[in-house]
């Protein structure tokens, strides 16, 4: 069999190759089985269905819908949703599945998770025990259910999508990308679940057990894109059973990371930046003043600084910005590249700085 | 059996400790005992239901063997999907806020050759960085852009060879087939993947393949690949109707991504290598018809320095085969053009008479800027059919070095019959200023023969009043106007409203200019603007036509089409001089004027815009399709900057541009000057 290869310079291969025969019965196997597929999913749907529910508070004006989803978590009426401005009024209403719509009460709220618990006056509801969600990984196949642009009226079930876990990813890989007090993982979905009213869905496997909960509606800075996603329920887990027992005590906001009282800054290393004249202004070094600590430690004009720490920055100002974080007394950590050389020197204003120690290739 | 679920590495020839060597291949197979465990359970599963199990159950399975498949699938291309950072660059491109978050690039050579969309650089950064699945950060060298199929080839020092995804063959593609975009943007431990199907082969001008997973930023630059782990495509947006950087990123996560084939993305890479920018080809053919998909592919005009001229192809000629694909509509030229590099050799089979000719050609990645020839008469408006009548002869022209005077009836070019005015303007405007051309005129029933050099068309305004165009009517025809205050015009699917005024004494064998008046951001009253220009469109015989933007504050690009209608529709009812017709407008007004006379290049002649600055990128100037343009502006506008650009734009495309200054404060123009426009635009047809 005829392998394709991109370049004449990965020359020919020898790999092994499959049988043709072997694909064609994996792809009879798919095809044998995509039918009953969705009969599981239709399955699936119709047990989760009866545990999601729509809510009804605050808003209705400018573009701020009124609407949420949210998921129940006991037999007698807890609702697992988002913390958001919807639930900011005294008559917050909760609409079952079957279309009863009952008054609720909010418990409970971490802003900073960004969940809230609500409470209705009822029995014997179906429910999602929390204790048994699962947890995924990148490729899980999933569900979302949630009443999106609140499309869903009335007693009418919520809507439905089908995809894929994309990545589980950090939102707090950089300060400022995303505008949520919630720094932890998070599952980035490679479908367009989280528009309005989306907020406090349900994600759930397959098989129908709970995973997430579908988060606000969030703006990825780091390339102007929507950020599909849900919260792991095993993150929220905690927090929401201390709402449920009444133990929550609100914790303090998520703390910010504190600037030193003197920050450092380039001038204390004797770096001269090139004039930050653009927006983004790579930051080139301009002069090393000699017998400064970047002079001692071998910098030189012309190095661009790529690395504060382990944090990439990218402009004259992103660089300023990190610095303020660096105590003046404290030493940094900065890469540099050199022609095609990356270089890495730690330097110290009140101290001694040390020349570069670690060279990539 | 051989394992489901492998990944080649390929190497060159190179002695690394503790790795096979094989005949200058190095090759090893990572996954294969997670593969082996999903093949047997998918047997498993076969059996499962070929014994009629509760379906649910074996469904489930399916389910959990195609998530592995999935993941087996995304682990398998991962090491050649790496993450890219850049540092500064723009912060907005093309109004748009650039983001300054990590891209992806594929490995597409050992030696250190990565992929990549042109997208993830259109901010053009100062330095790029390669991060490698291990986190190596490495410093990359943009080696070549691929502007046709906006990608970049990057290249970074490595000191072992890097792995490279494999290619899925073009021939095995199906439609419906599985596809995954994969992307290293959110974490650099784990690829983001994007489950979806393959959507359509030969997209936008047969450069990409489709599909419906979501292709955003997460993933431009990353491969899409198949259930096996292969490369069908490197993810890029794109859009059948823009190109640049940004273009297609407004359909993001829609469920319409594009991806560059695999085989395609190869067959450059040689070129790229060698440092090469690869932009698309052009033949510089002009093809007959207003619709791409129905008309039959005859050349209307080419370029007389051109790839198609050089090779001998000339206008009449019918395209009938290229490269052996055999042709039959006029859309499959473009298809089959738009897929090919400039410098791509092409071989093109024509129908001329009963002769049918194989040439050959060279594309080429610019062409010419062409400028129309100028003989520098203005022609009578008469249906006669046996020569052109001069109405008005311009002075320090080629017509007056010849000694042409008014009156004098031009017979033929060339040693050709001139027909009527329109058949004179398409030819003299194939010929480029500089051609020398052989005139016979008729002067008092003698026939003389006068040589003349082309120039250029005039920038300058008119400032005497000139003859008249028309021959005196006999006073039969002649209608009494009976709609003074003008006509309301409506079309069905537009809520715009429109006005029109014919001019009085209107007459089917006089055809009358248009002047299209888009109105600046809060509308007009119809009875001021029709005091301004009744008097000019009777006397210069212009329909005046006034269509109202939607939202009185803004004209919407999408408006040019009910402009388009609106034409139409006037055309449909009253004889129209083709060679007249005028976008013109004030301030946004004046921006849409541009817009609507580049999407319509067919019908409209000129643009006159006062105060307003020209959006998007021109068109080039065609032979066939003359277009004037008139900007007035004022020396201390707001736009004064922007519009200058505008003009010097134009310029250089050679479209001849007249510049009229308003004075120091920006404002519309005044009686005299209105005046001046109407006889620019009464000149319009000059030869």
């Amino acid at each position: 069999m005829n392998i394709e290869h991109w370049t004449l310079d990965i020359g020919h291969s020898l790999v092994p190759t499959r049988s043709v025969g072997t694909r064609k019965v994996y792809l009879l196997i798919l095809l044998l089985f995509s039918a009953p597929a969705a009969a599981a999913i239709v399955d699936t749907i119709d047990r989760v269905h009866p545990k999601i529910v729509k809510i009804y508070g605050a808003g209705g004006f400018s573009g701020m819908e009124s609407y949420q989803s949210g998921i129940l978590i006991s037999p007698e009426g807890h609702v697992l949703t988002a913390f958001s401005y919807v639930l900011d009024t005294d008559y917050i209403s909760v609409m079952l599945s079957d279309g009863r719509e009952l008054d609720a009460k909010l418990l409970g709220a971490d802003p900073r998770l960004d969940v809230a618990v609500l409470k209705i006056e009822a029995e014997g509801l179906p429910y999602f025990d929390l204790s048994k969600a699962v947890k995924l990984e990148a490729g899980a196949r999933v569900l979302a259910f949630s009443n999106v642009f609140g499309v869903a009226l009335g007693g009418e079930p919520v809507s439905v999508q089908k995809g894929t876990v994309a990545v589980v990813t950090q939102l707090d890989a950089r300060r400022g990308v995303f505008e949520t007090p919630y720094r932890g993982s998070v599952y980035a979905l490679d479908m367009t679940t989280n528009n309005p009213g989306a907020a406090g869905g349900a994600l759930v496997a397959f098989g129908g057990e709970l995973a997430g909960m579908l988060g606000k509606e969030l703006r990825n800075s780091l390339n102007n894109t929507w950020l599909n996603y849900a919260l792991p329920i095993d993150k929220i887990r905690q927090s929401v059973e201390d709402i449920r027992s009444g133990k929550f005590v609100a914790r303090r906001d998520p703390e910010e990371v504190k600037k030193p009282l003197r920050s450092l800054d380039p001038a204390a290393l004797g770096i001269v930046l090139v004039p930050d004249v653009l927006e983004r202004t790579p930051p080139y070094v301009d002069r090393v003043l000699p017998g400064s600590p970047a002079a001692r430690a071998g910098m030189k004009p012309d190095d661009l600084i790529i690395l504060s720490g382990d944090r990439l920055v990218q402009s004259c100002k992103a660089l300023a910005k990190e610095m303020e974080f660096v105590d003046y007394e404290d030493p940094i950590r900065l890469t540099v590249i050199r022609g095609q050389e990356l270089l890495e020197f730690t330097l110290r204003s009140a101290g001694e700085s040390k020349p570069s120690k670690r060279t990539y290739p | 059996m051989t394992t489901m679920i492998r990944c080649k590495l390929g190497f060159p020839s190179l002695n690394a400790p503790g790795l096979r060597s094989r005949g200058g291949a190095l090759t090893r197979n990572i996954p294969r005992d997670r593969s082996r465990g999903a093949l047997k359970s998918l047997l498993s599963v076969f059996v499962a239901f070929s014994l009629l199990t509760a379906p649910s159950v074996a469904s489930d399975d399916v389910e959990s063997q195609l998530q592995t498949a999935l993941r087996a699938a995304v682990e398998r291309v991962a090491p050649a999907v790496v993450q890219i950072e850049t540092l500064g660059g723009l912060e907005h491109v093309d109004g748009k806020l650039f983001g300054t978050g990590p891209t992806t690039g594929l490995v597409v050579g050992p030696k250190g050759y990565i992929i990549s969309s042109a997208f993830n650089f259109a901010a053009q950064p100062a330095s790029i960085l390669v991060r490698l699945p291990d986190g190596t950060r490495k410093p990359a060298k943009l080696v070549a852009t691929d502007h046709a199929r906006m990608l970049v080839l990057l290249k970074i020092d490595v000191d072992k060879p890097l792995p490279v995804g494999e290619i899925a063959p073009r021939g095995e593609m199906r439609v419906g087939q599985w596809a995954i975009a994969v992307g290293r943007t959110f974490q650099l431990d784990r690829p983001n993947m994007a489950v979806g199907i393959l959507s359509a082969l030969d997209r936008v001008w047969g450069k990409a393949i489709q599909t419906d997973a979501a292709v955003s930023p997460n993933n431009y630059g990353g491969p899409l690949i198949d259930i096996h782990g292969r490369v069908l495509g490197v993810l890029v947006p794109l859009s059948p109707k823009a190109t640049g950087r940004m273009a297609g990123m407004e359909w993001y996560d829609s469920g319409i991504g594009f991806a560059i084939p695999a085989e395609d993305v190869r067959r450059a890479l040689p070129r790229l290598i060698n440092g090469e920018d690869l932009y698309r080809g052009l033949a510089g053919i002009s093809l007959k018809g207003p619709n791409l998909y129905t008309g039959r592919p005859i050349i209307a005009a080419c370029l007389p320095k051109c790839p198609a001229t050089e090779a001998g192809l000339q206008a009449g000629d019918e395209i009938v085969e290229i490269d052996g694909r055999p042709i039959t509509r006029a859309a499959e030229v473009n298809t089959e053009i738009g897929r090919r590099y400039a410098g791509d050799k092409v071989s093109i089979t024509v129908l001329r008479g009963d002769q049918r000719l194989q040439r050959e050609m060279q594309l080429a990645a610019k062409l010419e800027p062409f400028r129309h020839g100028f003989l520098g008469v203005l022609p009578m408006r008469s249906d006669a059919r046996d020569g052109v009548a001069v109405r008005y002869v311009y002075p320090k022209s080629p017509a007056t070095a010849a000694g042409i005077e008014a009156g004098d009836v031009l017979v033929s070019l060339d040693e050709e019959p001139i027909v009527d005015r329109i058949g004179l303007i398409e030819k003299i405007g194939s010929l480029e200023p500089g051609t020398e051309v052989r005139l016979e005129i008729r002067r008092n029933g003698a026939l003389r023969q006068v040589k003349m050099v082309l120039a250029q068309l005039p920038i300058d305004l008119p400032s005497e009043e000139l003859p008249v165009a028309q021959p005196p009517s006999a006073g039969l025809n002649t209608r009494s106007q009976p709609e003074a205050a003008g006509l309301q015009l409506k079309i069905p699917e537009y809520s715009n409203e429109a006005w029109a005024y014919v001019p009085e004494g209107y007459r089917p064998e006089a055809p009358c200019g248009v002047v299209v008046w888009l109105h600046a951001p809060g509308g007009f009253e119809w009875k001021d603007l029709l005091a301004r220009w009744k008097p000019l469109c009777d006397r210069y015989n212009l329909i005046l036509l006034a269509p109202k933007s939607a939202d009185p504050a803004r004209w919407t690009p999408g408006e040019t089409e009910f402009v388009d209608r609106l034409l139409d529709q006037i055309g449909s009812t009253y004889q129209v001089d083709t060679t007249r017709i005028v976008a013109h407008g004030y301030e946004g007004g004046g921006t849409m004027a541009f817009l609507t006379a580049f999407r319509n290049r067919d019908s409209i002649r000129a643009v006159a815009a006062v105060e307003a600055v020209m959006r998007g990128r021109p068109p080039h100037n065609e032979p066939l399709h003359r277009l004037a343009v008139y900007i007035a502006r004022a020396e201390k506008s707001r736009f004064a900057k922007p519009i200058k650009r505008s003009a010097a734009a134009l310029k250089k495309l050679k479209f001849p541009v007249t510049l009229k200054s308003l004075g120091e404060t920006p404002r519309y123009l005044n009686d005299q000057e209105l005046s001046q426009l109407a006889r620019w635009i009464d000149m319009l047809d000059r030869i």
